[in-house]
């Protein structure tokens, strides 16, 4: 039974990795880049949100996802238009890859100095120890709620993607960039509202993270891996398989922590060996 | 092919008995500030050796730096051999780990190759500290150290980092000038015109990275060496990679004078900082990380670069020269190569 509830609860758990790596998988979609300082950002979401809670006691935390989330939007909108545009205008794929490690550096370092290195964490209050039990299975609302906004977020960008004008656009301006300027589009505009909206699911989950475990300004890292795991171990591009890539991820770290208390974050990282080994381009991906 | 200059050769001699005599006038924090700079210099030239002439952008050999370290201290302590003799030993389990994993990273292109390069870092550092015989969580300090003279080990310790210090300048410069390095560098630029003219692109890029491994490996267990303690934390340290990427960046990629002048720039620059702003070492972090940001967007070639563009200047150039007038009219000029680097 406690390997079950293990399971439930890691399944539950990688509706956040999801999340993660949603925001990743997105930006390398359309603009071919990796934001190394996805996972700073999640953080600072974190941090913002704790700032929130000390200004307005008693109000569940569940109502500044919003907020986190326009900031973010409006962060990562200006991130992408004052620096990272240009990094992605060199047509040279290091680039990005070594400005957006230099952001996250920068980030990393300024967070320290400007909050200290002390864990914080989010008080989620009555939220965080409710549950439900089904057959003998104690379940908590909270990674519910969880998975369930995972779902939804991937259900919405999809939906975005495929089915409205913005996602036509999105689609176009990421084959062919050029061209889609002769009909009026500007892919510096259509880049930046992408990170936007990168940057705002990478912060509701970092806030929804926040109210699970603490975190420093260091933990920018784990996360921008996990986010990166999901993205490889679901197949490039893909966003259904992320939310599988997610799922196994969660439920590897649950199980390694159960059988090794302090070292899931390694069965994690042992699970996207073993999938880059055989499957080198991913579940979803083609066999080589 | 013109025959290579002496000058380079001159300034490597000059630079090894500035390094042989230097015990003598400098005292023991400046001999440490020394040591931290010739291991630096070496970690910088051998991420750029990756990075600069093969377009891998490694985000993980703090792996080989820590392993390095590992491997001195466990092997000097079991076997009670003077550290001296292991510092080759813990080159050789950074260049063993790299050809171990180089066939599953090599599957991952880009950034991806950077980040799976972070997360088997992260997978040793983690199983390092999980191993008792590696001292856990909270490290292990060097026992060996009794087996060696205590007056002299400093000494001993800085010039091991002189050492390699200037074999990894060196090495960069006679590889890049060998065929193996134009093949390397062929690959960088246009690896499907690269192929077709019969370079190996694999074992180039294998050969590139084993020895970026070796020469991680080498400096970290040079630089626990020195300091006589390591610990998982420390070793598979994140900021190994952080400097050498920022002074490859500053100075100028892909060239073997970048390392020297960002690394100069790097050590010069901190100490300014420490002295004269006492400022601690996050804020510096950060400057470096703004100015390594502000020199990849707007000159991406870093100072040696410019200097290189304004003033011509050629420095260690490993650049080719063609033959005779008479010889070189025979074969038609090949046409520049329309595309930068394939994706």
């Amino acid at each position: 039974m406690a390997w079950l509830e293990t399971l439930i609860n890691g399944v539950l758990l990688g509706g956040l990795y999801a999340l993660f790596g949603l925001g990743l998988a997105l930006v390398f979609g359309v603009m071919r880049m990796v934001n190394l300082a996805h996972g700073e950002f999640v953080v600072l979401a974190a941090y913002f949100a704790v700032f929130l809670a000390t200004q307005f006691p008693g109000v569940s935390p569940l109502f500044f996802i919003a907020p986190v989330a326009l900031a973010a939007f409006g962060m990562g909108y200006l991130l992408q238009r004052l620096l990272l545009n240009r990094a992605v205008a060199t047509d040279d794929p290091l680039t990005p890859v070594l400005v957006t490690f230099g952001i996250a550096v920068v980030l990393r370092n300024l967070m320290v100095e400007l909050f200290g290195a002390d864990p914080r964490a989010l008080d989620g209050g009555a939220l965080a120890t409710a549950g439900f039990e089904i057959g003998g299975l104690r379940i908590g609302w909270y990674p519910v709620l969880v998975l369930v906004l995972a779902v939804l977020a991937f259900g919405a960008l999809q939906w975005l993607l495929q089915h409205s004008r913005f996602g036509l656009v999105v689609r176009a301006t990421s084959d062919h960039r050029e061209i889609v300027r002769t009909m009026g589009v500007r892919p510096r505009h259509v880049y930046a509202v992408v990170m936007g909206l990168s940057l705002a699911f990478a912060s509701v989950a970092g806030l929804l993270l926040a109210l699970r475990t603490s975190f420093t300004p260091f933990s920018g890292v784990e996360r921008l891996l996990g986010a990166f795991e999901v993205v490889i171990i679901g197949g490039l591009g893909s966003f259904r398989w992320a939310l599988v890539g997610g799922i196994a991820l969660g439920v590897a770290q649950l199980v390694g922590q159960r059988l090794d208390s302090n070292a899931g974050a390694l069965y994690a990282h042992l699970l996207f060996f073993a999938v880059l080994m055989v499957r080198p381009n991913g579940i979803a991906g083609a066999r080589t | 092919m013109r025959p290579p200059s002496l000058v380079p050769w001159i300034g490597f001699a000059a630079a090894a008995l500035a390094i042989a005599f230097a015990p003598t006038v400098a005292d023991g924090g400046l001999l440490r500030l020394l040591s931290e700079v010739l291991i630096t210099l070496a970690m910088a030239q051998m991420w750029n050796l990756l990075a600069g002439y093969t377009g891998l952008v490694s985000m993980g050999h703090q792996a080989f730096a820590g392993i390095g370290a590992y491997v001195l201290f466990v092997a000097s302590d079991r076997l009670g051999i003077s550290p001296y003799w292991m510092v080759p030993v813990a080159g050789l389990g950074g260049a063993l780990l790299a050809a171990l994993v180089a066939p599953l990273m090599f599957r991952l292109r880009d950034a991806y190759f950077s980040i799976g390069m972070w997360v088997l870092a992260e997978i040793v550092r983690l199983l390092v500290a999980k191993f008792p015989l590696f001292g856990g969580e909270s490290g292990v300090p060097l026992q060996a150290v009794r087996l060696v003279e205590a007056e002299s080990f400093q000494q001993n310790a800085f010039w091991i980092s002189g050492a390699i210090g200037l074999a990894a300048v060196a090495g960069v410069y006679l590889l890049m000038r060998s065929p193996f390095g134009l093949g390397l560098m062929a690959v960088r630029d246009n690896e499907l015109a690269a192929t077709s003219i019969g370079v190996n692109v694999w074992r180039n890029r294998f050969i590139a990275f084993v020895l970026s491994g070796l020469g991680f490996g080498l400096a970290g267990g040079a630089h626990f060496m020195g300091t006589m303690f390591v610990s998982p934390d420390s070793a598979f340290d994140i900021n190994w990679v952080v400097t050498a990427m920022f002074i490859v960046i500053i100075g100028g990629i892909g060239t073997i004078e970048g390392p020297l002048i960002g690394t100069v720039i790097y050590f010069g620059l901190r100490e300014l900082f420490n002295t004269w702003f006492a400022m601690s070492g996050g804020w510096y972090l950060i400057a470096m990380g703004c100015i390594a940001i502000a020199v990849m967007l707007l000159a991406p070639r870093g100072l040696w670069g410019l200097a290189r563009e304004r003033w011509g200047w050629r420095g260690l150039s490993v650049q080719r020269h063609p033959p005779p007038r008479d010889e070189a009219s025979l074969s038609a000029p090949l046409p520049p190569s329309t595309q930068g680097r394939t994706a």
